[in-house]
């Protein structure tokens, strides 16, 4: 995937002066690239006009082959493969079959659920993050707005943006290797330079 | 920064239209009518040994069975099919008036700021309470006798060939003065807790303030910890002790329930009612949503209840246990057990599973109408089958009952709905309730 | 906008600001360990250490060290791992039934209630595992592989391997969501590290977490959903945990209210050691900002409410013993109260049904000391509740010739304290390590307590608004500044 290296960021500190100036600025037809907040807000995606979260689907497609498995497993096994009566009761004894089955559909439910979500937003011990401003983590909101995506000029976006109650706007610009990270080259020059920038020593940019 | 503050119209009241009340009693005559043929057609047509359409068949067996482990002291008579509903419908509707309280309650005691704009809808119900008592006592004086196998005093005399040592070992507690001292300890009881519920709750209109906020929690408090008991000793009373045989730890939350989830239902359907009718304007698809997760929720609380006293009675095999789900199972009655699990399980399960359907009033009400019936049909399986056996039936007398009730309850809530305005605008917790987003 | 009304407490106090609450959480995970730390430690591994030979001991020897005798053939082992299990309830419960609740008051304490859920269910674990006696080979007799020890599949009709399934989906799931929960917290220490070490490790946590709102949307729905899953999976737990008593004929255990009654006990017993904890960390950790008064009252209550519950099954048991008629269950509870064990019940019912009701008057409840005390009393009651159930239960045997009279060994004393060892190694290395407190959900709910914000939103208009010019307008909107 192409991605774009020129980017005009800005910084705020209060969540509904984030939504208002996201609501603003994009009715102003201002395209924003991403936002990135210290915690979730309320309303946040629904002011991106983001389409809602597909992740319910999930749970419930892998809910249904627990299910699925769980009832075929049961039935195989005490009922055709080795039939067994067990305490008097037919073999296909289904109110026995109840607990391991709600077991198994809440197991696989839970972790396709969650290993959809992590494929799909590509999350994964060895990703370097492509981080804008390191106090997103903190006590920052940040709005990243892609130059290349817009045809106002950086000069009026950064007005807007102050407008609606900025604290900060500055430009900021990728290299290739900070778009495409490799791991390695990550951990080689973590081990090597030490750590450059912490938000704890509030030095960004 | 510019803060939005959006203005809600709050003053809102509730009239009782000519409409509404034409509905209702049109409501009232169809049940009437369904109950009169019903009637008829026990009266009549069960006068030889035959069996109305809607009875259940028992295979053909001309002569009144005896019970086995009861020993039934007396013959069946047709009245007995209509003591039996009104006493179904009377405890189902008791239950469904006291959730009305039990819910008000719960909302103080949890400090739940969402349900503020709802509060008056859970409220009314418990104006029904004076009339399912006289109803629930009434036909308790009228039919204790086919209702409750207990109360035959034959059963306690070693000296009759009806003694049953089991029961007499029950005398403790099942006896009628004790039995009705708590059926008038627990209603009135519960009617005090309303009554000074509601008096707050109308105060709180004039005065203002959270005074009243505070000592309404406290009410609620204490109205929880009594029905909590009461609520427990009500379903062994009212309900456990028709088998009288037949005993279950958890009957009395298995009950609670059953109740909790058809009141649910019946307050979410009252509000999509006032909603669709032009009331509770600010009410918003929020609202609904966590009404029908109430409903989604409890739905399957329940069917966790009944799957526990299920499995455990299945699994331990013991037959002074298994005869309640054999009575049931093995029976005409089997399919109504399904239906239950249907209309109570599958179906609000399925049904209000996704977001969107629970905060569509349409979907939310078809969910709701099954809940309640589902419900009222869970009644009908813990009440008839023990006191019938094989001459109960679910036909156009239960039905016209049933409506009847569904009637009367209306109009009294609707009565108590226009004597009060709609929104309690001195909630402390309405603005939160009027902003509620989810 | 989000309203709060005015009779409710702020959330947090002392007008903790965003990033304050980022210092306050993560300076603990990124200072060395305090001696006092050291100390704990030290002292866990020698518990660790000491239960462990006695571990070892009946692993190579046998469960025959154990007290159990041929009536009693469970007694503290089974009793410790209901008590563990029934611990490990509240931290779920806290996450996803108190989410699903919208009971904000939940985001301090949640993350910490969640580790301990996971090291109690580990803990429980450790007690059918070494009961099997030679659990190298257990792995066939719990997991549906074909075997030839006996039938060829394990058996889907016991309610012991029902809760091979739930204990196992339970900690899986409750480890999943707790580190879902964790990764935006990892990111934040990720991106304060200095040292490359903690930066290299931390990143490989936070799985490249950027705090994206995209990120944000879906892991919001993940969380709720796993919320929604975890609710009835806490549920059917302990349920399963008391169907192996209840599925059986055996007077005392077969009683039907046993699921929703061990529930409530578990989630009674879960909040009185997330308090015992709670309140140790938040006095070490200074959390007094995060970890109010407020916070300690509500868990009080929910004690006061689950332990009435509780109270109310041990009526209710009582009672239909007796109204049964069923002359073994009348015996069973008789011989509960006034027989040989006479004093584990009495001691269940003075800790668990009479104490907890002191939390109903304000002072205490929102008492420190009492609280701290009252908690462990509930733990201790609730451990001799599984006793009482179990031993008194079994100990009178169908064959009058066969009663007996259990009597626990070292062997007994000293694999209970080899969990206690393992418990609270794993909580001190988690408390060392990760954040104690979600920051990412405390920071959600700053706004909303700051005194600032919260003074003037209680305030907010009250009284009866001016009537509407259009009554068909539903709401209007005005611009207020």
């Amino acid at each position: 995937m192409e991605k774009n290296k020129h980017f005009l960021v800005g910084v705020f500190s209060d969540h509904d002066d984030l939504l208002h100036a996201i609501e603003e600025i994009r009715a102003k037809g201002v395209k924003i690239y991403e936002v990135y907040t210290p915690y979730p807000v309320h309303g946040l995606e629904h002011a991106l006009g983001y389409k809602r979260s597909w992740m319910p689907k999930a749970a419930f497609a892998f809910g249904a082959l627990g299910t699925t498995l769980a009832i075929t497993m049961q039935v195989y096994m005490m009922a055709i493969d080795w039939p067994m009566i067990i305490g008097g009761k037919s073999y296909l004894a289904i109110p026995d079959f109840v607990p391991v089955t709600f077991e198994m559909t809440v197991l696989l439910s839970a972790f396709g659920m969650a290993g959809t979500f992590l494929v799909a937003r590509d999350l994964k011990p060895h990703k370097v993050p492509r981080i804008f401003d390191i106090r997103a983590t903190d006590d920052k909101h940040i709005m990243a707005i892609d130059l290349a995506a817009n045809s106002l000029s950086e000069a009026q976006m950064t007005t807007l943006l102050k407008e609606y109650h900025a604290e900060e706007v500055y430009r900021r610009d990728f290299t290739d290797e900070e778009n495409s990270p490799s791991f390695i080259s990550y951990v080689v020059d973590l081990f090597t330079n030490g750590v450059t920038r912490s938000s704890r020593i509030s030095t960004h940019r | 920064m510019k803060a939005r503050q959006e203005h809600y119209h709050i003053e809102e009241h509730f009239v009782f239209s000519d409409n509404t009340k034409k509905s209702i009693f049109t409501l009232l005559g169809v049940g009437f009518i369904l109950f009169v043929i019903g009637l008829a057609i026990i009266a009549f047509g069960g006068t030889s040994h035959g069996h109305d359409s809607h009875a259940l068949a028992n295979n053909g067996s001309d002569v009144v069975t005896v019970s086995e482990s009861h020993g039934h002291g007396h013959t069946y008579h047709w009245t007995d099919r209509v003591k039996v509903a009104f006493w179904h419908n009377s405890v189902f509707f008791m239950g469904i008036t006291l959730i009305g309280i039990f819910f008000t309650a719960i909302q103080y005691a949890a400090h739940a700021g969402w349900s503020a704009i709802l509060k008056r809808v859970p409220e009314a119900f418990g104006s029904f309470l004076p009339y399912a008592a006289i109803l629930l006592i009434g036909t308790f004086a009228l039919s204790y006798h086919e209702i409750f196998h207990w109360t035959d005093s034959s059963l306690y005399d070693p000296n009759s060939p009806n003694y049953d040592p089991i029961i007499a070992g029950k005398k403790g507690y099942l006896n009628m003065p004790f039995y009705v001292a708590r059926m008038i300890i627990f209603i009135t009881g519960w009617y005090a807790f309303y009554y000074f519920l509601r008096k707050n709750s109308l105060a709180e209109d004039i005065e203002g303030g959270t005074h009243r906020f505070w000592k309404m929690k406290v009410i609620s408090t204490l109205f929880i910890i009594f029905f909590a008991l009461t609520s427990s000793m009500a379903a062994w009373d009212w309900v456990m002790s028709i088998d009288t045989h037949w005993y279950s730890t958890m009957f009395g939350w298995y009950n609670f329930a059953s109740w909790f989830v058809g009141g649910l239902a019946a307050i979410t359907l009252a509000v999509i009612f006032l909603k669709e009718a032009g009331y509770l304007k600010a009410l918003n698809e929020s609202h609904l949503h966590d009404l029908g997760k109430y409903v989604f929720a409890f739905s399957i609380f329940w069917t966790y209840i009944w799957f526990g006293q299920f499995l455990l009675i299945y699994y331990a095999n013991i037959p002074e246990e298994t005869i309640y789900f054999v009575e049931r199972l093995r029976s005409d009655y089997g399919k109504f057990i399904f239906i239950n699990l249907f209309l109570n399980f599958f179906f609000p399960f399925l049904g209000l599973m996704t977001r969107d359907s629970k905060r569509k009033a349409v979907i939310l009400k078809i969910v709701c109408y099954a809940v309640v019936i589902g419900h009222w049909l869970d009644f009908y399986l813990m009440i008839t089958p023990g006191t019938l056996k094989e001459h109960g039936g679910l036909g156009l007398l239960e039905i016209g009952l049933a409506l009847m009730y569904t009637a009367a309850f209306a109009f009294v809530v609707a009565q108590a709905l226009s004597k009060a305005p709609l929104i309690a605008k001195h909630h402390p917790m309405l603005q939160e309730s009027l902003h509620h987003s989810i | 906008m989000q309203i709060v009304s005015e009779v409710r407490e702020p959330l947090v106090i002392g007008g903790r600001t965003v990033k304050d609450v980022t210092n306050d959480i993560a300076r603990h995970v990124e200072n060395p360990p305090t001696r006092l730390w050291l100390i704990c430690m030290a002292i866990s591994i020698l518990l660790l250490g000491v239960g462990g030979y006695f571990v070892g001991d009946l692993a190579w020897n046998g469960i025959g060290r154990w007290g159990l005798n041929k009536t009693v053939q469970w007694a503290w082992d089974i009793t410790n791992f209901v008590w563990w299990v029934g611990i490990g309830h509240a931290g779920t419960l806290i996450s996803a039934i108190l989410l699903l609740f919208r009971q904000k008051w939940r985001t301090s304490i949640n993350r910490a209630a969640e580790a301990m859920t996971i090291f109690a269910v580990i803990c429980a674990a450790f007690w059918p595992v070494i009961h099997m006696g030679r659990p190298w080979v257990g792995i066939y007799w719990v997991l549906p592989l074909p075997n030839t020890f006996g039938s060829l599949w394990v058996n889907f009709n016991s309610p012991l391997l029902w809760d091979v399934f739930a204990i196992s989906t339970y900690f899986s799931v409750s480890l999943l969501f707790w580190y879902i929960g964790l990764i935006p917290d990892f990111a934040t220490i990720r991106d304060r590290a200095i040292s490359p070490t903690s930066r290299f490790f931390y990143g490989l946590l936070s799985l490249g977490w950027t705090g994206s709102a995209k990120d944000w949307m879906h892991y919001e729905s993940v969380s709720l959903i796993l919320a929604g899953l975890s609710t009835p999976l806490v549920l059917s737990v302990h349920t399963i945990v008391s169907f192996d008593f209840a599925t059986s004929v055996i007077p005392g255990w077969h009683t039907t209210i046993f699921p929703p009654y061990f529930v409530a006990g578990a989630i009674f017993s879960g909040f009185a050691m997330v308090l015992t904890l709670m309140l140790v960390t938040r006095k070490v950790y200074r959390l007094e900002n995060y970890i109010t008064l407020e916070h300690i009252e509500m868990m009080n209550i929910i004690i006061i409410v689950t332990g009435s519950i509780v109270g109310i099954a041990y009526t209710t048991e009582f009672f239909i013993a007796w109204y049964s008629g069923v002359e073994y269950e009348q015996y069973a509870f008789i011989n509960r109260a006034t027989g040989p064990y006479w004093w584990a019940y009495w001691a269940m019912m003075t800790c668990n049904v009479i104490s907890p009701q002191l939390f109903w008057i304000k002072k205490i409840r929102t008492s420190i000391i009492w609280t701290f005390f009252l908690s462990i009393v509930v733990n201790i009651g609730m451990w001799f509740e599984r006793f009482v159930i179990i031993v008194t239960s079994l100990h009178r045997d169908f064959l009058p010739s066969s009663w007996v009279y259990f009597t626990p060994t070292i062997h007994d004393i000293m694999s209970y304290a080899f969990t206690f060892g393992l418990f609270f190694f794993l909580f001190f290395l988690f408390a060392k390590f990760f954040p104690v407190v979600n920051m990412a959900e405390v920071k959600a709910i700053i706004k909303d307590s700051n005194p600032k914000v919260y003074r003037a939103r209680r305030t907010l208009v009250n009284e009866p608004l001016p009537p509407l010019e259009e009554l068909a307008v539903e709401k209007e909107k005005t611009e207020v500044r």
